[in-house]
């Protein structure tokens, strides 16, 4: 695997004695003859010493206060509601609202607009033109029942003076 | 020598407060450092590394411990640091910071002093900013790789675990930031 290149990736997990004894064994044989590898990985221990020198050297904060603070954030999200992950509810849910998405289907497709083929307004025509033509002997007799309404009112109309006296004004009598 | 890592973590998932604090004492300080090397500023730090610790309390219960218990807080507080780089990266630019006046419940954490920094004071803050400097050059694996390699002493196998990649990635990220950090370093 290193044969061919320096193993540049290697040299960390070689110095922290990640590598299994056979690689170990092939990384030092190669460090023998290799000045760069050799620079490199003195390089990569003193890097990694700098690094964890310098953040040992953060200042920290005043850790009763940060410990304050967390009691407080912790306290707070102790208060907070439970949201649990319910799969029953989350299926309900899904399934209400496929529900609701078909019947919104079903109904613009039953109420939307559709063209009228012009079949459609010549049956029309002939159908009104059949009824027109029709021996409906109401429809003939119309003007006879109009007037027979029209006798009714008047006998109403005739009775009048035999309505009730004021004081009792709703009562109408129709014999 | 206390209860292991592991066992802490298994009372906090029963709500065993002193569990909890005890796992505090013992991490918060290493936290606190890398997430400030992380995210380069100390409130951020702070909040996150706290943010962290409220995690591990909601989700004990859900550590198997399949991996030591190091590798998956780490995971948790890596995963909440790269978070909120990514979501404050152009935020910041729009919003300045609020300070702590803004929040009337805030106690005073770190007030300025009037008097001089000692010299000590004065390189050691010198040294922090040429560190954070030379990390801000990294991608943001690269420089958990490194301060997870250089603080905690973590294995290419548990940093790839906590940065959810191969080990064969986890490796090149180390050998890439390490390359940057050598020249970087060198130079100034």
């Amino acid at each position: 695997m290193w044969s061919a290149h320096h193993p540049e990736t290697a040299l960390l997990p070689y110095l922290n004695g990640e590598l299994s004894v056979e690689e170990s064994a092939r990384l030092r044989a190669h460090l023998k003859d290799c000045a760069r590898c050799q620079e490199e990985l003195a390089a990569a221990e003193t890097v990694i010493q700098q690094v964890a020198r310098r953040v040992e050297q953060i200042p920290e904060p005043d850790w009763t206060a940060y410990n304050y603070q967390l009691r407080r954030k912790l306290n707070a999200r102790r208060s907070e509601p439970v949201r649990r992950w319910r799969p029953g509810l989350v299926w309900a849910s899904a399934a209400a609202t496929a529900a609701v998405a078909a019947s919104a289907i079903v109904l613009a497709l039953t109420l939307a607009p559709r063209p009228r083929p012009a079949m459609v307004a010549v049956d029309q025509l002939e159908v009104e033109g059949e009824l027109a033509d029709a021996n409906i002997g109401l429809l003939r007799a119309y003007p006879v029942v109009e007037n027979m309404d029209l006798l009714e009112n008047y006998d109403v109309i005739k009775n009048l003076d035999q309505l009730a006296p004021p004081s009792r004004p709703h009562v109408v009598s129709r014999s | 020598m206390g209860p292991s890592d592991e066992d802490l973590c298994a009372r906090i998932a029963e709500r065993d407060s002193q569990a909890f604090d005890l796992i505090v004492e013992r991490h918060q300080a290493r936290a606190y450092r890398l997430a400030c090397s992380i995210l380069g500023n100390e409130a951020d730090a702070r909040d996150v590394s706290q943010d962290a610790f409220l995690r591990l309390y909601e989700a004990a219960h859900t550590f198997d411990r399949r991996a030591r218990f190091s590798t998956w807080f780490y995971r948790i507080l890596v995963n909440l640091c790269i978070d909120h780089q990514r979501r404050n990266r152009w935020w910041r630019k729009v919003v300045p910071l609020a300070g702590p006046d803004d929040d009337p419940d805030a106690i005073q954490i770190d007030p300025p002093s009037s008097e001089p920094a000692p010299l000590e004071k004065v390189l050691l803050q010198q040294s922090v900013e040429q560190l954070n400097r030379a990390l801000g050059g990294l991608s943001a694996h690269q420089r958990t790789a490194v301060l997870l390699q250089a603080q905690q002493g973590f294995t290419s196998k548990e940093i790839a675990a906590v940065l959810n990649c191969s080990e064969n990635t986890a490796r090149v990220h180390l050998h890439r930031a390490i390359t940057h950090l050598r020249k970087v370093l060198k130079d100034e």
